[in-house]
């Protein structure tokens, strides 16, 4: 995997949109929108991805639809932390993750 | 008529012809000038510079002097008073410790390469130069800085939070000092929540600068004080010898990919004198990490000799940068903790918040 621009995963600003998701306007100039069930599905902690396999155990189609991020904050400098409305609360989404799963048509 | 008079205005427009090398502004819009006194042809001003460590201090005042005495008419005598105020970086109030202005971690590839000496001997020095200094020593399979900084005694639990111990002026907490003299032997969650514990549950009090000394390599340990603070950035020590910076490097990415901020690299045990003669070996090789740091561009703040003076004073508790100031290993520690300090004030000026808006 080529390794991204610096300014391509460093975020400028971070918005939480209540009801709709997380918001990252990047220093390339990029934003990226994310909804929360898109991110509980991608979510990259050990319970949601087979550890040695690598396969996905749990993506968007096992997510309740009305799903939401009640909380978010940041982890050290590199990534955030959300606490989902289905209770879910392990997964430490780096902001490299982040851009690559950019859902944007640009980046899709 | 001319306007002749000597103003505040017109010192500060001299001033401004004086540039901060490192943070490429000036001295004035730095907001550095404090106190100015105009008295009759005498100027007096501080310039507050963002640490007391600052190599080019000396550089700063005779710019400043000769900037306002040939710059402003009238003026005969220009009083420069060098102050300090280390400044933190820009991150969420929430997640730090309360009080510490920069957390500076010190890491390296592999073990033996003189990385808590080096913490050590950058604490002292940090703390020589009047800042506010502490050291946490979160090496949980080696602590040694309890050894190297000879401090006796415990911390104590006071009101819910741990006393740091205090010696040569710098304020210790070490894994060490929770098992006494058994062993720690730890699981992954043990160890995260020790040094969870010895960041925030610890009463700090006003830090300008807190260095971790991490454990070698790569693990829980790291990962905890990433995810827990925000870290200023981080210094890696190692040896000239390739294969050590060849893993190295990998201390070096983790760091990359947390986006922890390279402070430099220093270079342990660079080249030995001999005694006896005189003559220079380089025992390991020499110029590898200098090298390295050019090809990732990441500073190199300097080479430490293979001196038996350094591994002495450290085993007897008094780090060389104290016990003896004027050698040339301490001279190149003071040096390496300068270029150390320039590092983290640009990072501090560095404006890159964190935070997350909510709507």
């Amino acid at each position: 995997m080529p390794t991204l621009p610096e300014q391509a995963t460093t975020p400028a600003e971070i918005r939480k949109k209540s009801g709709e998701g997380i918001a990252i306007r990047w220093l390339d100039g990029h934003t990226s929108t994310f909804g929360a069930r898109f991110l509980r599905g991608r979510c990259p902690c050990a319970q949601c991805v087979s550890e040695s396999t690598g396969q996905r155990l749990v993506s968007e189609e096992h997510v309740a639809p009305d799903v939401s991020i009640e909380s978010a904050r940041t982890v050290g400098n590199y990534a955030l932390h959300f606490t989902f409305s289905d209770g879910h609360t392990t997964g430490i989404y780096s902001f490299e993750y982040l851009r690559r799963v950019c859902p944007c048509e640009d980046c899709a | 008529m001319a306007d002749t008079a000597i103003t505040e205005s017109k010192v500060l427009d001299a001033l401004r012809s004086v540039m901060d090398p490192d943070l490429g502004r000036d001295i004035v819009s730095l907001n550095f000038i404090r106190n100015m006194k105009i008295e009759g042809p005498v100027v007096s001003f501080d310039v507050n510079l963002t640490t007391p460590a600052c190599p080019v201090k000396e550089r700063l005042r005779e710019q400043s002097r000769q900037a306002v005495l040939s710059g402003v008419p009238g003026v005969s005598d220009v009083r420069v008073n060098m102050t300090a105020e280390v400044r933190r970086p820009p991150a969420p109030e929430a997640s730090r410790i309360k009080g510490v202005k920069n957390i500076v971690a010190v890491g390296s590839g592999k073990g033996g390469v003189g990385k808590s000496t080096v913490a050590a001997n950058i604490a002292v020095s940090l703390s020589r130069s009047g800042a506010k200094v502490g050291l946490l020593d979160a090496d949980i399979y080696g602590p040694s800085i309890p050894i190297m900084m000879r401090s006796s005694g415990e911390p104590e639990m006071k009101d819910g939070t741990i006393q740091p111990v205090e010696a040569h002026g710098v304020k210790l907490m070490s894994m060490g000092y929770m098992s006494g003299e058994m062993p720690l032997i730890w699981r992954g969650p043990m160890a995260h929540k020790a040094l969870q514990q010895s960041l925030l549950g610890v009463n700090w009090g006003e830090l300008d600068y807190l260095v971790v000394d991490l454990p070698p390599g790569t693990g829980d340990v790291h990962l905890t004080l990433v995810q827990t603070v925000p870290v200023t950035g981080a210094v890696i020590v190692s040896t000239p010898q390739d294969v050590g910076l060849q893993i190295s490097m990998k201390t070096l990415r983790m760091f990359q990919q947390t986006k922890v901020p390279l402070l430099g690299i220093v270079e342990n045990m660079s080249f030995y004198i001999c005694p006896h003669c005189g003559g220079r070996d380089e025992i390991f090789g020499h110029g590898g990490a200098a090298h390295a740091a050019q090809a990732l561009d990441v500073p190199f703040l300097g080479e430490i000799p293979l001196d038996p003076a350094i591994r002495k004073r450290s085993d007897a508790g008094m780090p060389v940068v104290l016990a003896e100031a004027d050698s040339a290993s301490a001279r190149a520690f003071t040096e390496i903790t300068g270029k150390l300090a320039q590092q983290i004030s640009i990072q501090a000026f560095r404006n890159i918040p964190l935070t997350i808006i909510e709507e």
